[in-house]
């Protein structure tokens, strides 16, 4: 799985898709700015809704809602899921103006649409469902 | 009343931990690094649940279904009304914290009095067999301890139950405490916290977003985020995130057994933060209750009588609330505590 990707992106390490070996998740991580902002740009050229997670290593109440975003993930299929760490890219983070985590930003051709600030797994499947469209 | 309502005075357990060992360093999230299920399977033995959760680089936020838990490197709060069993979360919590390098170095255990003290079950039905309880579960490394019961002479039946317990005389943390008790609260404003005919359950944080909008609350701290919940038919919870500081507001809106809380910690040496006689105008301006006790625990040796007596000429200038009690009491470990009771000056 991390080996399907590394194809794709050239080194394993900056993008990975998260999940298990035997329960692959559609969520992808990025790690580095780079390669983010490189499927940033891609995503401006279609109609796809793309959910932003930005999380943290040591924040609680991210890690209890992960396995709702896997899920949600997996649901979702026309919808593109991203995880960014605000420690590992923390430029990224403060261009979102994320203060407080976990935040949820919906975008749709570059824009914004949505933010959901908190653990919010109700909010955030009731906007990605109307806004998947 | 035959059946008894809704409790809305909590109880509130801290606990903290010693921080100069390596296993901070090497892990500086401290407590934060208790992995869900853990926490989860605690608050079960507590019997509530996680409904709304947010968190900063300072600490994690959690509403629960009765009231709030906090959680930053060294200190875990945990508050929870109803007739939930929350003295039942200290072994597992210290436990759960040992497991991380993290030794226990202090912990509060305080409450007002019930609006319906029959309906709790044991320990809850007496202050007596609680500190038995708490004492029970703690370490003898916190040898210095103290309980006491400030009751007011206005008004006996609404006392503030603190015991504490430390390993150290001084206290070690330069925080202050407020806590706010409201009970009769205005029935209009009380309105403000029932769910509208049609916000269904799946609502319940837009819905909850609108209350914190509707009854002004979210003009107490504009610098703080707010994470809120409404519950069915009726309710409120919300915690307040605001650097290292946190606040959090509870409603029971109910007439007959109507109550709001408000509590936040703030930092003594805290410049360019508003007066908190200010803050709890606003915050206490929201619900107009008829019964009012604030209890101000003071860590650190620095109490200021000025604070204090500020409080009461703000309260009785903004909101016509005369101070009918003052009482004061000092906890080796913890801190000084003030317990003030008010209720509306007759027109």
């Amino acid at each position: 799985m991390g080996g399907v990707l590394s194809s794709v992106f050239g080194s394993g390490e900056d993008a990975v898709a998260t999940g298990t070996e035997s329960e692959p998740s559609r969520l992808i991580k990025f790690s580095s700015s780079a390669r983010w902002q490189l499927h940033y740009n891609e995503t401006k050229e279609s109609n796809k809704l793309l959910v932003v997670d930005f999380s943290a290593s040591w924040c609680g109440p991210c890690r209890m809602i992960e396995p709702t975003i896997h899920a949600m993930a997996d649901k979702f299929t026309d919808v593109d899921f991203v995880k960014l760490d605000v420690d590992e890219l923390p430029d990224v983070a403060k261009e979102f103006n994320v203060t407080a985590m976990p935040t949820f930003v919906l975008v749709k051709r570059g824009k914004e649409v949505e933010r959901i600030i908190g653990a919010k797994k109700d909010e955030l499947e009731r906007k990605v469902s109307k806004l998947r469209a | 009343m035959s059946v008894p309502g809704f409790e809305g005075f909590e109880k509130r357990l801290e606990l903290r931990f010693f921080d100069d060992d390596n296993s901070i360093t090497s892990n500086p999230m401290g407590l934060r690094l208790i992995d869900f299920e853990s926490l989860d399977q605690v608050l079960n033995e507590v019997q509530c649940t996680v409904v709304s959760a947010v968190a900063n680089r300072s600490f994690d936020a959690y509403v629960l279904s009765e009231s709030s838990l906090f959680v930053y490197p060294t200190k875990i709060i945990i508050k929870t009304c109803g007739t939930t069993q929350l003295l039942k979360s200290i072994r597992p919590l210290i436990h759960l914290a040992r497991n991380l390098g993290l030794t226990l170095r202090a912990c509060r255990y305080s409450r007002g009095s019930f609006i319906f003290p029959k309906a709790q079950p044991f320990p809850y039905t007496s202050f007596k067999d609680e500190v038995l309880v708490v004492e029970e579960s703690l370490p003898k490394s916190l040898c210095y301890r103290k309980a006491s019961v400030m009751t007011p002479s206005n008004n006996p039946s609404r006392a503030w139950h603190v015991f504490t317990a430390s390993a150290d005389v001084e206290s070690d943390e330069p925080v202050v405490v407020v806590e706010v008790c409201m009970t009769e609260l205005d029935r209009v404003n009380a309105r403000s916290f029932f769910k509208r005919k049609g916000d269904e359950k799946s609502n319940s944080d837009s819905a909850g977003k609108e209350m914190t909008r509707l009854s002004g609350i979210d003009n107490i701290n504009a610098n703080a985020f707010i994470c809120d919940f409404a519950f069915d038919p009726c309710g409120y919870s919300m915690n307040g995130v605001d650097g290292d500081r946190y606040s959090t507001i509870h409603v029971t809106p109910e007439d007959g057994f109507s109550y709001g809380s408000f509590e936040c910690g703030l930092s003594l040496y805290d410049d360019g933060h508003e007066d908190i006689s200010e803050v709890l105008s606003r915050a206490i301006d929201v619900f107009r209750p008829s019964d009012v006790s604030i209890a101000t625990t003071y860590g650190g040796e620095e109490y200021n009588h000025e604070v204090t007596k500020r409080v009461e000429r703000v309260l009785a200038k903004k909101l016509g609330l005369k101070c009918r009690s003052r009482l004061m009491d000092v906890f080796p470990g913890s801190g000084t505590v003030v317990y003030q009771s008010f209720t509306p000056r007759r027109k």
